[in-house]
């Protein structure tokens, strides 16, 4: 008798938990044709790849004895990681006597503040990647020693491709090793454009084609949204340079330190207003937080919205969605106004810092592994597994000889827009000691536009106030 | 009687749905985390069992160090439910059982812990834990981050509660036995104290199990850090998450504390919440 | 108390020296030190320090930025509390019926007890994620469209309370229910001889006799909303949009730990730890019970 008490609501609640739970998967058997045709898609096409990239880890290493420990951070989770992984694997594998460490320390924010908590501490790694606008508070931070100081002579700098080796001299001098570098590229999904009667063939090119063809993905009922970006500055930064408008003053910092930034110009205004009437006409979706990648490649890979404004290191991930969400992909250009010339984009993502006060042989261990890591096989290899620029001509030149661009014009689109690039102050990149804080503030201000809590003028006024304070606090600790 | 029944089942009806409704954000997390990838960015989304099975656990406890996060937090867990306890318990001794100047100023000094929660003094603990840990060779260690918490109030006075409402008899026997505080604590004072003990205990597991922001600022490798933070770490990397697998984690992360508590919860009532109450 | 005492000079200290050896270094020190940092400018990823007197509380006072931070958290904090305390109250009184399986209905609702902070964060982050996450499907079905529940500043707050009130359910229910089971049930069957009902019955009786264990639960739950909330804005909302969640926890991290401005933190911590001892001195004149924060 005392068992039934007990057995009643526990099965009940259980049986209904399970009912539910098979009620909803049934009903995701049936496609909602109802439902004002948002259901578009057709699932027809699925490729079974999803185990591609989470394979089995390969079994735990132990550190050989005596071997020179070198660690190593950097930010990438996923699929990058594991390369990240096997690629140190093989270092370690074929240099008996070193042991490259290698950990993943969170966001490129993280990783950042990771990196300068442990140099509190006494005790910083060895190797750092630091994203391109951390580069002057690490050059600032003195945790850092210049990479070319040290470097090797077959390190071959002048090897390094023009947008990349243009970002990353600072006063003629490589003060870190670069890396990952990629910039923002259109993915489209030909698959929407079609239903919605557009060439898929011909993605929009600039801000006015953008709104002309996001009234006919919307109205026809293609998409529920037309396009999405993470709300991150860097997109900001990147139509600044395309408008080929400077960022910051004195030369966007390159000539001298930087004062204030140029947040209320022209160029700046029709980026943000042109960013809000997409918003306010439901043509751009975001997730709602601030930079965040997700959630702008949840909404583009669930059919959401039709295009999506990313970096190009995401070609691989993107491929991937697509087979695996049965669409086909197309890549073009990053859209820009179409009264200003287009300039060209700045190179982002990250490079590898050194820090100093290591014994020489862990010093001249960890130079090498960094030579070694950025070698022109290793670019070749980063560019094909991630969408990572290859950052060396050398390796530009293997990859043509492969025909690897004409085999895959997702990856030459990104390439294409690098190299079309006009080398000027504006698309070298500001570089700005506060940069992280002002990056926040540019996006506050975006948000609070979008949010209508403030007009475009409005809005950019007080972020100038915001982040010039910043700059200039910044400016009077470090002097 | 008609009334009564009808009654009862209005309240069994109200009580599953709430039951459900509490459950709700787990059973979505579960279902989410036999999810591919493909079916959760599914639109509309798929609220069923997919067809990863239980890959994403696999993938999250190996690949993610799920496994390891949660041996370090358990180890962790571990020594703090351990020596807090011992050392509560002792101090409760010290407390209820003699008789010493100064007393009354021991009680405040460990009374105004109540009010100094680790958060507060984040940054100056940071700074102290780190040089003594630099100079101590203990950086990354499981030192650094037990040591600040073996101690504690709640644990003091606990014990000093239950030692309280214990008669007097039975301290008197003892010392009539001859036996020493020690003996008296292990063999009398133990064996009754169950209850409190496992109250404390199982406070302290969720406690440490739940460390978020001093194993973040602490803690500089990966193979030392703690659950909750590998946790954070699967949303936070400059890649696409994949959510299914970020769901097993939530899942896995979730398992040992249900465990302890199903194990310890009616001690626990008994032990803490009742003497909460008198 | 008239227990029965040993005798020794020496030895109770000995007893207790690993607890005050502790609390004295890891507690008192670094509280005292907290308040000596927040004198202190400390510059540039805390490479350089420089007196400062008050400056650092006078920024504070002058910062409409942070009087928003204390505003939300105050926000936060008073929702939570009423809210969770209002709806755990009213499953612990439906729950405490003495019905067939109520055994079984207490578990399954105060497992939530085990929930973390961080894993009330990822699971609501997900659900309440634009593009994929199923409640905004559900709303977009029955509202007609999508709530931006992480961009819009009210309704990011509203998910971190929802949040907040979920986690918390499992270890309010606990408390209430205990207490429920202890409640002297004569004093109710005479109150509904009297003539009172049911609502007067709670009112006056259930409820005041309830009252220092909602108290209990007042000040734990304050506690939650102050500190253990940490890791809940970290993952869901990282403080945003503007700020809306930035609670005075989270500025205090993110100014101690991502901008390195140590001597302002500081000072929040100190403000913060006011703020405790305020909580704490009312607690002690309401009810002269000890409340644990945390650990």
């Amino acid at each position: 008798m005392r068992r039934r008490r007990f057995l009643f609501p526990l099965i009940t609640v259980l049986v209904l938990a399970l009912v539910i739970m098979t009620v909803a998967a049934c009903a995701q058997q049936q496609p909602a044709t109802e439902g004002g045709g948002e259901k578009v898609v057709e699932v027809t096409k699925v490729v079974e790849v999803t185990k591609v990239v989470e394979a089995e880890k390969p079994a735990e290493e132990t550190i050989p004895e005596g071997a020179t420990v070198i660690n190593f951070w950097h930010a990438f989770g996923g699929g990058r990681k594991l390369l990240i992984e096997r690629m140190v694997a093989d270092y370690n594998y074929t240099h008996p006597g070193v042991y490259v460490k290698v950990e993943n320390k969170g966001s490129y924010r993280d990783t950042l503040n990771a990196a300068i908590l442990a140099a509190q501490q006494g005790n910083p790694p060895h190797i750092v990647q630091i994203f391109e606008v951390g580069s002057q508070l690490a050059l600032d931070s003195g945790i850092f020693v210049p990479f070319e100081d040290n470097a090797p002579s077959w390190v071959h700098m002048e090897d390094l491709i023009g947008g990349v080796a243009n970002y990353y001299n600072f006063n003629g001098k490589f003060y870190s090793m670069p890396w990952n570098s990629s910039n923002p590229i259109l993915y489209y999904n030909k698959d929407i454009f079609r239903a919605a009667g557009l060439d898929p063939e011909k993605p929009p090119e600039t801000f006015e084609d953008m709104l002309q063809v996001c009234d006919k993905i919307v109205s026809s009922g293609a998409a529920k949204n037309c396009v999405s970006w993470p709300l991150h500055s860097w997109f900001f930064e990147q139509w600044m340079a395309n408008m080929g408008a400077e960022l910051a003053n004195n030369g966007n910092g390159r000539d001298a330190r930087a004062t204030e930034v140029y947040l209320t110009s022209d160029a700046a205004k029709e980026i943000v207003n042109w960013w809000k009437t997409m918003y306010d006409k439901g043509y751009y979706a975001y997730s709602g937080k601030l930079e965040d990648w997700d959630g702008a490649d949840a909404i583009f890979v669930s059919g959401q919205a039709a295009m999506e404004i990313t970096s190009t290191s995401d070609v691989v991930n993107r491929q991937r969605d697509a087979a695996e969400n049965g669409f086909e992909l197309g890549t073009g250009y990053l859209p820009y106004p179409a009264n200003s010339e287009r300039q060209g984009v700045i190179v982002g993502g990250a490079s590898l810092w050194m820090s100093g006060g290591h014994p020489d042989n862990e010093m001249k261990a960890a130079t090498d592994f960094v030579t070694w890591f950025t070698n022109t096989e290793n670019a070749v290899r980063w560019h094909k597994a991630t969408g990572y620029f290859p950052i060396r001509k050398s390796s530009v030149t293997v990859l043509e000889g492969q025909d690897w661009f004409q085999r895959n014009p997702a990856y030459r689109a990104a390439f294409d827009q690098l190299l079309n690039t006009k080398d000027t102050p504006a698309t070298r990149g500001a570089v700005i000691g506060a940069f992280p804080e002002v990056r926040t503030i540019i996006e506050q201000a975006i948000e609070k536009v979008l949010a209508g809590q403030a007009t475009v003028d409005e809005a950019l006024q007080e972020a100038k106030e915001k982040a010039d304070k910043a700059i200039q606090d910044y400016n009077k600790s470090v002097e | 009687m008609r009334r009564k029944t009808r009654d009862e089942i209005l309240t069994h009806i109200a009580l599953i749905i709430i039951v459900l409704a509490v459950m709700a954000p787990v059973l979505f997390a579960l279902a989410k985390s036999t999810q591919t990838r493909a079916e959760v960015y599914h639109f509309p989304p798929k609220l069923g069992f997919g067809s990863a099975g239980l890959f994403n656990y696999k993938v999250a406890w190996t690949q993610y160090d799920l496994g390891l996060y949660m041996k370090n937090t358990l180890i962790v867990a571990g020594i703090v439910m351990f020596f807090k306890t011992l050392f509560s318990m002792l101090a409760g001794l010290g407390l209820v059982y003699y008789d010493f100047p100064l007393k009354e100023w021991v009680f405040y000094f460990i009374l105004f812990t109540l009010m100094m929660p680790t958060e507060i003094m984040i940054v100056a603990l940071f700074n102290e834990v780190s040089n003594m840990a630099k100079a101590l060779g203990l950086e990354n260690s499981y030192a650094v981050l037990t040591v600040p918490f073996l101690a504690s109030a709640t644990g003091v006075f606990l014990f000093r509660q239950h030692f309280s409402s214990i008669p007097s008899e039975l301290a008197d026997a003892a010392r009539v036995d001859g036996a020493g505080p020690v003996r008296f604590l292990w063999s009398i004072l133990v064996p009754i104290s169950w209850n409190a003990i496992a109250a404390l205990a199982l406070i302290q597991f969720i406690y440490m199990w739940n460390q978020y922001i001093w194993p973040l600022v602490i803690i500089r490798e990966n193979e030392m850090q703690l659950i909750q933070v590998g946790l954070r770490s699967l949303t936070n990397q400059q890649d696409t998450t994949n959510w299914g697998l970020v769901m097993a984690a939530a899942i896995l992360a979730m398992v040992p504390p249900m465990l302890i508590f199903l194990l310890l919860q009616e001690q626990f009532t008994k032990g803490f919440a009742l003497g909460q109450e008198k | 108390m008239s227990t029965a005492k040993f005798k020794g000079k020496w030895v109770p200290w000995l007893f207790m020296l690993p607890t005050l050896i502790i609390l004295a270094v890891f507690l008192y020190y670094p509280v005292i030190q907290t308040f000596k940092l927040s004198f202190y400018r400390v510059a540039f990823l805390g490479l350089k320090t420089k007196f400062a007197g008050l400056d650092n509380y006078i920024d504070l006072l002058h910062d409409s930025a942070y009087h928003h931070t204390v505003w939300v958290t105050l926000v936060i904090t008073t929702a939570v509390v009423i809210i969770g305390l209002g709806i755990s109250l009213a499953i612990s009184m439906l729950a405490n019926q003495k019905i067939h399986g109520a055994q079984v209905y207490r578990f399954l609702l105060i497992w939530p007890f085990a929930l973390s902070p961080a894993v009330a964060g990822v699971v609501f982050l997900f659900m309440f994620s634009p593009g994929f996450g199923v409640v905004n499907y559900l709303t977009s079905l029955v509202v007609g469209h999508e709530l931006n529940w992480l961009g819009d500043p009210t309704l990011a707050v509203i998910l971190v309370i929802m949040a907040s009130v979920w986690k918390n359910l499992g270890y309010n229910i606990v408390f209430y229910l205990a207490a429920l089971q202890n409640l002297n049930t004569e004093v109710l069957e005479a109150a509904s001889i009297d003539g009172a009902n049911a609502w007067q019955r709670f009112w006056h009786v259930t409820f005041a006799l309830l009252s220092p264990m909602t108290f209990f639960l007042l000040i734990t739950n304050i506690t939650y909303s102050f500190f253990d909330i940490f890791g809940m804005i970290d993952i869901l909302t990282k403080g945003g949009p503007q700020d809306a969640t930035n609670v005075m926890i989270y500025n205090l991290y993110r100014d101690a730990f991502e901008y390195y401005k140590t001597g302002l933190a500081s000072a929040q911590s100190v403000i913060l730890f006011l703020l405790v001892v305020f909580v704490t001195i009312i607690q002690f004149r309401t009810s002269g019970r000890q409340v644990h924060y945390g650990g």
